[in-house]
């Protein structure tokens, strides 16, 4: 068992330039290094072997969807997966000591770092009323309290049960089941953090949420966009998609308010030509845009497309397609063409040359995707972006056909297999009709709580037992500190976790940390060996078998805390065989064919090599909008505004990081080295606030209820950000995002475009 | 850009023969040259061909499909340049006339080959004489989808296709 460290990083910040590439070799010694950190040569061999592969563990890491078998790499994962997955496989062990030695509060001032290094957790903890200790607890006492409290609740509408994106399906579907079962649509996710705004968008337009694009799209397409994404860090092995596009003949435009290594020029390390030589250019175009101004763009872009139009009739939209799938064309057209173009060059700070040049890219190309991740989804405009982002795909027929399409790249493993399972607050009576006939009881219909919401109702106390199946709600919520005093207003708090993190320290009255199998662990039931299924950024649903003995003898699987915990609260009153689903996941499977559409003989299929490509019905000419076809939508916008004296703030993470928790306190593909405490601001801005490099600086927010949103003693970076916008690292600054500051349309957090000013920091409150 | 147009009559009605034709997946069973097809949705297909130990694929767009009429394809692979049309024409109730007509860019050795040998309208001509005898000996078709493909988007044939009820709800 290798130790934690027992003290936090000590280390002074030092900068150096940003990288121009990314991957290569540091990727490869990075990633091996932290693994032998973690763990040993044994365990991470076998993780990184099966990793990604046919039959093997689905990285828990992002979405990105995997080659076709027989095209894999006998090393299919990338720097931050290896890192992600063995984090996880690692031999370090949290005891019921390590709690003695730790009170609460003192986790409570620990860094996200620390603690996650200490290690997996390894037998259930509950932390009682007035005291500040977590101490040991058997499963079955722990399962009688949670279901104590539940069951004395006035209404199951009293509690909330959050899904996170490492979540399986079949946990997934074990969880909505046991909510609506017990009679609430409470049904938070980590998907209303951070790509509900491209569901919304989608399924408004298209009928559809998911996207439409495949990776042998991506390979095909002449014209890629990357708006608002950093694949070098968030979806590395993006890059050798790109890489393979580009080998094709693709031309790819980089949108984005930083110039990030990874979209400038990739070493393939899997490749000779990545290990030794300059690696491949990614983004033949850098789009060096303002914060929120992608709506703007594309709205240019459309109005030009139109009068390219109008220039040479019949060559430039598609006037078939158009004709035959859409709808609202005209009104669209009419209001895209009122666009000035003073307030779109203020907007997104381009210069009119620069989009007409990229007008004329998409005048060449007959196959364009367009890639979109959080710099789109967390803007306050991010719905009409989107719905923007599609007319654009809309007027040269570049959906539903081989080689287009719409791309959101979503960033935790099953984000969008757990929406696909019902983990949504507000499922359609389709669904809810399903469950009914197949399982018998009545699932409430009244739509119930988001993230957003789920914090207010906690805030007010209408919420009083708070259930989190994975993740770091109270790190990935927006408003740290309302969140965190809204944790503190429940009754219970409990968290089936791998790791620890914050949320079991800004607790409930009562909380509890239940403990499970990783997915690197195997997974033995009643039955036998269990596998569970996972779905992909690009609707492909397939296995993930763990291969490593697991943390600890005590520890249960997601689905057999949920199932013990469903039997207990619901003492019988539904017929829903509870130990079934725990003895064999199959069973679960087998209703979920069911009652999922599109997954209909989900265990035969499930197990062939690839697993199940989800079709898009967009791909097959069918739009399911209430008109039956796509839809041309007219999205107003008013510009992001940062006042005087004001930046616009975004958050994002680090490269050594994955989600809300970072590995290291550095950013080596930005130059950031040993804190993640700095402001990434442009050295024109730097010099136009009278600050200086390396000056400590608080960030305040400004927001419309005139409370103060501070966080101190930031180093200011000069960085070449957009000038007027500033970057800093998530979570660390989610205090300064307002909880009601919220994309329009889909409630999600707007972490992009928060108005901040930052003051110079008075020295003793460092 | 090279040519090769090659016809072939078989003994079956047309929609037998286009239906056949098109259920792509079932090529190797009468093909000796086409290793595996994978239909990765209605317009795009994803092909094995080999040559002894030699493979080579490559994803093909179907651009235009028009039941018991055509297929036009193209291939999208940079590096694999070629396109090209099969059609079916009734020359009698239960006889059909199939045109293959493939264009291609003569590329490395084996395009080279390809070009000198004639070798490209030998394995057209051979592969069209196994469909004949395949669909003749079947008699009837193994599938159909009598979908309609126009510019590569496809047009459905009925309102919503089995293969397209899935999920809709908003995914985040």
């Amino acid at each position: 068992m290798k130790q934690p460290p027992s003290e936090e990083p000590d280390e002074s910040l030092t900068v150096a330039p940003p990288k121009k590439w990314a991957a290569g070799v540091p990727a490869v010694t990075h990633a091996l290094q932290y693994s032998l950190e973690e763990t040993s040569v044994l365990r991470t061999g076998r993780t990184l072997l099966t990793m990604n592969q046919v039959d093997g563990i689905d990285c828990p890491g992002c979405a990105w969807a995997d080659p076709a078998p027989g095209h894999r790499h006998r090393n299919e994962y990338c720097e931050n997966g290896a890192k992600h997955i063995n984090d996880e496989a690692t031999t370090r062990r949290i005891t019921a000591d390590f709690f003695r030695r730790h009170p609460v509060s003192e986790l409570g001032r620990r860094s996200d770092l620390w603690l996650n290094q200490q290690g997996r957790l390894t037998e259930p903890m509950v932390k009682r009323p007035d005291s500040d200790h977590y101490e040991p607890i058997s499963w079955h006492d722990a399962m009688g309290l949670i279901s104590e409290e539940l069951k004395a609740l006035d209404s199951p509408d009293e509690a909330v049960f959050y899904t996170s994106g490492r979540v399986s399906n079949e946990a997934a579907f074990v969880l909505q089941l046991f909510a609506r079962a017990f009679g609430t649509n409470n049904l938070p996710d980590c998907s209303n953090m951070c790509h509900e705004s491209s569901g919304f968008a989608l399924h408004e337009t298209l009928g559809t949420g998911k996207g439409t694009v495949s990776l042998e799209d991506l390979y095909h397409a002449d014209l890629i966009f990357l708006v608002g994404q950093n694949p070098g860090t968030n979806h590395p092995r993006q890059l050798s998609a790109l890489e393979r596009a580009k080998a094709n003949g693709a031309r790819i435009i980089a949108v984005n308010t930083l110039p990030e290594a990874g979209l400038m020029r990739f070493k393939n390390p899997q490749e000779i030509r990545g290990v030794l030589g300059r690696g491949v250019q990614i983004a033949d175009r850098f789009l060096h845009i303002r914060s929120g101004g992608d709506l703007a763009l594309f709205q240019a872009l459309n109005r030009l497309l139109l009068e390219a139009e109008d220039a040479r009739p019949g060559t430039v939209l598609a006037h078939d397609f158009i004709r035959a799938n859409t709808s609202g064309f005209e009104e669209f057209a009419r209001h895209a063409r009122t666009l000035a173009w003073e307030h779109v060059l203020a907007a997104t700070g381009l210069t009119r040359d620069e989009i007409e040049n990229v007008r004329d890219e998409v005048l060449r190309s007959r196959r364009v995707i367009v890639c979109w991740a959080m710099g789109v989804t967390q803007q306050r405009h991010a719905v009409p972006t989107i719905r923007e982002i599609v007319n654009f795909l809309l007027l040269r027929g570049n959906l539903g056909r081989a080689g287009a399409g719409a791309c959101p790249v979503r960033g935790h493993s099953n984000v969008q297999g757990d929406r696909t399972m019902g983990i949504w607050e507000q499922m359609p009576d389709s669904f809810l009709d399903a469950l009914q006939r197949e399982f018998g009881f009545d699932p409430p219909r009244a739509h119930g709580l988001d993230s957003v919401d789920s914090i207010k109702a906690m805030r007010e106390g209408r919420i009083k037992v708070f259930l989190g199946v994975a993740g770091n709600f109270v790190r990935a919520a927006p408003d740290s500190a309302v969140t965190e005093d809204a944790m503190r207003q429940c009754r219970l708090t409990a968290h089936i976790s791998t790791k620890l993190n914050r949320s079991h320290t800004v607790c409930g009255r009562t909380a509890l940390i239940l403990p499970t199998l990783g997915r690197t662990e195997r997974d033995f039931q009643a039955t036998g060996e269990q596998f569970v299924t996972v779905e992909n950024s690009m609707s492909e649903v397939h296995t993930s078998r763990g291969r490593l003995e697991p943390a600890s003898k005590v520890l249960l699987s997601e689905v057999a805390i949920l199932c013990r915990l469903a039997r207990r609260t619901l003492d019988g009153r539904t017929g829903i065989p509870w130990d079934t689903f725990e003895a064999d996941y199959g069973a679960i499977r087998d209703r979920i064919s069911r009652i999922v559409p599109g997954l209909h003989d989900f265990n035969r299929r499930v197990i062939r090599a690839g697993g199940i490509r989800l079709p898009n019905p967009v791909n097959e000419g069918v739009y399911p909008t209430p008109v039956g076809k796509a839809l041309f939508t007219c999205n107003a916008w008013e510009m992001s505004h940062a006042p005087e004296g004001h930046l616009l703030l975004q958050t994002l993470r680090s490269h050594d990081q994955w989600n809300t928790i970072p590995y290291t306190e550095n950013d080596r593909y930005r130059g950031i080295h040993g804190s993640r405490r700095v402001v990434l601001v442009n050295p024109r801005d730097v010099s136009r606030l009278g600050l200086a490099e390396g000056q400590r600086v608080d960030l305040v927010s400004v927001w419309s209820d005139g409370a103060e949103r501070r966080t101190e003693g930031f180093e200011v970076v000069p960085y070449p950000t957009t000038p007027g916008c500033a970057a800093a690292y998530y979570p660390e600054t989610n205090v300064l995002l307002p909880l009601d500051s919220v994309a329009e349309t889909s409630n999600q957090p707007t972490a992009k475009g928060i108005v901040v000013r930052l003051e110079p920091t008075v020295m003793s409150t460092v | 850009m090279q040519t090769v147009e090659e016809t072939i009559e078989v003994a079956v009605p047309v929609s037998t023969a286009y239906n056949q034709w098109t259920q792509f997946k079932s090529f190797p069973r009468f093909a000796s040259v086409v290793k595996r097809v994978e239909q990765i949705r209605p317009n795009l297909t994803h092909w094995v061909i080999g040559f002894g130990p030699v493979r080579h694929e490559f994803n093909a767009e179907i651009v235009e499909q028009e039941p018991d009429s055509l297929v036009a394809w193209r291939s999208l692979d940079r590096r694999s340049r070629h396109g090209g049309e099969v059609s079916f024409r009734a020359t009698a109730p239960d006889r059909t006339a199939i045109v293959v007509r493939l264009r291609f860019e003569p590329h490395g050795v084996g395009g080279r080959l390809a070009r000198s040998t004639g070798f490209t309208r030998r394995v057209i001509r051979t592969e069209l004489g196994h469909f004949k005898e395949y669909i003749e000996g079947l008699g009837q078709e193994s599938g159909t989808w009598r979908g309609v493909i126009r510019n590569g988007h496809v047009l459905p044939s009925e309102p919503e296709p089995p293969r397209s009820r899935v999920a809709h709800w908003p995914v985040g």
